[in-house]
């Protein structure tokens, strides 16, 4: 219970707590620990993408100067990464630590070298001589089904982790009855995170209690050390994993690798700490990829554009492994369940088939699956508006769910919770000023430029708990978050929480949360993560829902915190517990301010004269919590992309001219980190549009090894944004509040699509159905809509 | 090894490194200063970014010798503990200009420079003198706000003084 003057925090841009260390240098990231002894480790990787491994030849590099040891597969073959959906069917893969008799991708780890420094260790991994004999490679989606390859796995029945099927009963009766059908097929592209901060981990083996310690750049401590777990065979109370700060992850380090536990390894066998650093190039080949789908979508649709059914093939080439915690079913089932996306769409029939090719494993990227599905249903409905002859705005308004529409079950079984999309739909015209550009448009074309304008209108599932993640068939179910609030005796708060900031800002959301329900001021309290020995369990950040649950979290915590603090300030004040009211900085009696005990001097009292406690309260002003966000479906943010394009006609560049984004997320803790978000998932969403792609040859060598072959949004590819905010409260959540984490990246694919499309489509009829659109690809496409211009 | 004289922060080294050794090993490893985050070891992402007698360098891609008898200025300098952020450094608070913070340090060292020498630059100026350095976070956006308001608070101070 608040009182009326207690300070609010939530709601206001407060500038970010962790920003001074930051800025100053004094950050502390995994590379940065120096830990007396440490060796280096460095691995030698697979040169081929599919091979049996013949043979290793060590002995050169382990008399190399500095070297401590060199160990190969079967040093550590106790132990192997295996994460197993809970879906009938399902074909397993098991990832070894180092390749053993097999390399599945180029990039494998297939031994590792440790040295007393990365220099020296570099120099021997060139001594290491590998020989393999190779394997016709699994390369592509079409490789995949191709029953003349070999399987990636022994045994294996096919090239397929499972192939699942959901169809809605109505579904044949709606396709027969459909006065109009289309179909298109849609390809992303492979590519991946890239954060700024590439992998690293330092691994520590205590000979006294048998136990581990792992610095590593991970989102998700507590589920690395469940996975750890596994692979060493050892409890997890003998495992503690701390994740400091952590330059960047956005999914790609939400996974258990290889190179982690071969670090716990090598550290339990030399007793030394032993660090690995990965560099770009390693990042590049055996940092986990994404996004690589393929949608064969057919939608049936009346006269007026109304969508009636629709059906989807849904492809994802995973790679070799099956990783851990997500099951290489991540992100086929996330697509087979979001492609509806928003609109009332009634009757569905998908398939879901993860693919096993010879490259590198696939995990999470900011937005798992959406930006695919959003490029695919936003593609086919400016396919049907445009076979039907009606705006691409107007096909939208048709279509997309209405306010009284929620709670809204999708036919994919997706519960939304709520939402504005018409609203945002009609802001964000505004915003960008879509007529503006119609007549810049017209402008252009006269003088022979081309510009196009490209929207894009989703929901973006957040904060889903238990029931979610159960109905995913993952082995280990991602529903709760915890937090602990613990006030010391003088006063000030810390706030430990299961949950990971590495760029997100929750030092700050989770504080400001914290000081207001406490009644105290913000720099009173401080926000801890990372570290799997301060709070029991829970599951890390990914897919948008940190702020929710452990904001939540955090809530219960504290209030249970202020609960003791009222008990206590009742009983000294002699007054009646009901009555006490919390901040700002005391408790006080409800409208008789002058009768108050400040916060500070309750903590004394509690930890410094227990005699003065009523006789329920325990010395103690700690509690733990968890917060799950029951009933599990999440809290769904909506947001509306409108951008515009200047195609190059000689080179074939394409670029972004704005970009505004309309979005609803509920209630803001933070405005301004709430902007800092979108902001940054565009960006990495016009990467996906415009530049990244992991290439392979025909041989499955990785051709994206650099900054110079993998491009990355950089500062002059970007435009200045606009934004602005609808806030629809989420009826589940703690706060109304929605995650938003993930949802800029969805749109941009999309949006850029539309607009290059746009761009050429005076010139003749195309259909952009493929990202990234490099120069490449867009001069393919403006020769495409010249010939059919000039055919029709 | 090889005996090297360097000042570092304004304070003088006297070293023996490896010829091999990179400036940004050498800044990290032997003298401590983290702060100079290393993004790619091959001169694109811009995070290892130091100045170097006053110019931005790619510490990634200089050795430790090659900096003998040289000025080397990081993150570290701009700001020591105890000591107000620098205007450059509060600009970027204020504004949002970072996120995880593994590119602020290079991105700041840029930012001197080009203070120093294009202090009266546009939005589209900043994005193309900064376009070296790399942000996966921001969308640079906020980036761009950081530097105007770093960059007017430059020239306000001068023409005050």
């Amino acid at each position: 219970m608040l009182s009326e003057q207690a300070p609010r925090f939530v709601g206001i841009p407060v500038p970010r707590r962790e920003d001074d260390r930051l800025l100053r240098g004094n950050g502390r990231f995994v590379a940065d620990l120096q830990v007396p002894h440490a060796l280096a480790a460095k691995f030698v990787r697979s040169p081929e993408a599919h091979a049996e491994v013949v043979g290793i030849d060590v002995e050169e590099a382990v008399g190399a100067p500095g070297v401590h040891a060199v160990f190969v597969g079967e040093d550590f073959a106790t132990s192997e990464i295996r994460c197993v959906s809970r879906h009938e069917g399902f074909q397993e893969s098991a990832q070894p630590i180092l390749g053993i008799d097999r390399a599945r991708y180029a990039g494998e780890a297939l031994a590792m070298v440790v040295a007393d420094d990365e220099y020296l260790a570099e120099d021997a991994v060139e001594l290491v001589v590998v020989e393999q004999r190779c394997l016709p490679p699994v390369l592509t989606i079409d490789d995949a089904a191709d029953p003349s390859r070999p399987p990636v796995h022994e045994g294996w029945r096919d090239n397929t982790f499972i192939r699942r099927q959901a169809r809605t009963a109505g579904f044949d009766a709606a396709r027969s009855a459909a006065a109009h059908r289309l179909s298109i097929e849609l390809h992303n592209a492979r590519h991946g995170a890239t954060p700024m901060e590439s992998r690293a981990c330092l691994a520590e083996f205590d000979r006294a209690t048998g136990g581990f310690r792992l610095y590593t750049t991970t989102q998700i401590p507590h589920l690395i050390r469940a996975g750890l777990a596994l692979a060493l065979d050892v409890p997890e109370s003998r495992i503690r994993v701390i994740s400091p700060d952590v330059g960047g992850g956005f999914g790609v380090k939400a996974q258990l690798y290889p190179e982690e536990v071969a670090c716990c390894l090598a550290a339990q066998r030399l007793r030394r700490p032993v660090r690995w650093i990965e560099d770009r190039r390693e990042h590049f080949v055996a940092a986990h990829h994404s996004r690589e789908h393929r949608h064969a979508l057919t939608g049936y649709f009346d006269d007026t554009g109304t969508i009636l059914a629709l059906e989807a093939d849904i492809t994802v080439d995973m790679g070799a492994y099956s990783v851990f915690p997500w099951t290489a079913t991540m992100d086929s089932g996330m697509a087979m369940g979001v492609l509806p996306g928003p609109y009332r769409i009634r009757e569905y029939s998908a398939t879901a088939t993860p693919v096993c090719t010879n490259k590198t494993p696939y995990g999470a990227y900011r937005g798992v699956a959406r930006p695919a599905a959003c490029f695919s249903i936003e593609r086919l409905m400016d396919q049907v508006a445009h076979h039907l002859g009606i705006d691409r705005v107007e096909i939208r308004r048709r279509n997309l769910l209405r306010n009284d529409d929620y709670p809204w079950r999708s036919a994919s079984g997706l519960v939304y919770d709520s939402g504005s999309l018409l609203e945002s739909l009609e802001r964000v015209l505004e915003l960008g000023d879509f007529a503006g550009l119609l007549r810049r448009q017209v402008e252009d074309r006269r003088a022979g430029r081309l510009f196009g304008i490209g929207l894009a209108v989703f929901t973006e599932q957040t904060a889903h708990t238990t029931q979610e993640f159960a109905q995913r068939g993952v082995p280990i179910v991602f529903g709760y978050e915890t937090a602990r609030v613990r006030l010391d005796a003088s006063g000030t708060a810390v706030v430990s929480a299961s949950i990971h900031d590495h760029g997100q800002g929750l030092e700050t959301t989770l504080a400001q949360i914290a000081a207001e329900r406490l009644g105290i001021a913000l720099d009173q309290v401080r926000v801890e993560y990372g570290d799997t020995d301060q709070v029991a369990y829970g599951a890390g950040t990914f897919a948008s829902r940190s702020a929710v649950l452990a904001g939540g979290a955090v809530t219960r915590a504290a209030d249970a915190v202020a609960e003791v603090l009222r008990k206590v300030a009742a009983h000294n004040l002699e007054a009646a517990f009901a009555d006490m009211v919390i901040g700002p900085g005391r408790v006080s009696v409800v409208g008789d301010p002058s009768r108050f005990i400040e916060t500070r001097e309750l903590c004394r009292l509690v930890y410094q004269r227990p005699e003065r406690l009523p006789r329920d309260v325990e010395p103690l002003l700690e509690a733990s919590k968890t917060y799950d966000a029951a009933p599990g479906t999440g809290a769904y943010t909506n947001a509306a992309h409108l951008a515009s394009v200047e195609i190059d006609t000689l080179t074939g560049k394409t670029k972004v001219l704005s970009y505004a984004v309309v979005e609803d997320c509920g209630p803001m803790i933070n405005p301004t980190i709430v902007e800092g978000q979108i902001f940054g998932g565009v960006a990495q969403g016009i990467g996906t549009a415009l530049f990244e792609e992991f290439l392979y040859d025909e041989a499955g060598q990785p051709l994206s090894t650099t900054f110079a072959d993998y491009l990355i949004p950089a500062m002059g590819d970007i435009p200045d944004f606009a934004v602005a905010h609808l806030q629809t409260p989420s009826p589940h959540t703690i706060g109304g509040i929605k995650g938003m984490g993930e949802g800029g990246a969805i749109a941009p694919g999309a949006v850029i699509a539309s607009a290059v499309e746009d761009a050429l489509s005076h010139l003749g009829t195309v259909i952009v159905d493929a990202l990234p659109l490099t120069p490449e690809r867009v001069l393919a496409y403006l020769d495409e809509a010249r010939n059919q211009g000039r055919a029709a | 090894m090889r005996e090297i004289d360097v000042t570092v922060n304004g304070e003088r080294r006297a070293v023996a490194v490896e010829p091999r050794l990179l400036l940004s090993d050498f800044l990290r490893d032997v003298l401590g200063l983290t702060g100079t985050h290393v993004g790619c070891e091959h001169g694109y992402c811009g995070a290892c970014t130091v100045l170097v007698d006053g110019a931005s360098a790619r510490s990634c891609l200089m050795l430790a010798v090659q900096a003998d008898a040289r000025n080397v200025d990081t993150v570290e300098s701009l700001a020591p503990d105890g000591v107000d952020l620098h205007p450059i450094q509060q600009a970027f608070k204020d504004c949002h200009g970072l996120q995880c913070g593994f590119c602020t340090p290079g991105l700041l060292m840029s930012v001197v420079e080009l203070a120093e020498t294009n202090p009266n630059c546009t939005r589209d100026e900043i994005r193309a003198q900064l376009a070296g350095n790399f942000c996966r976070c921001t969308g640079y956006h906020q980036i761009v706000d950081s530097v105007e308001q770093a960059l007017l608070t430059i020239r306000r101070t001068a023409d005050a003084e």
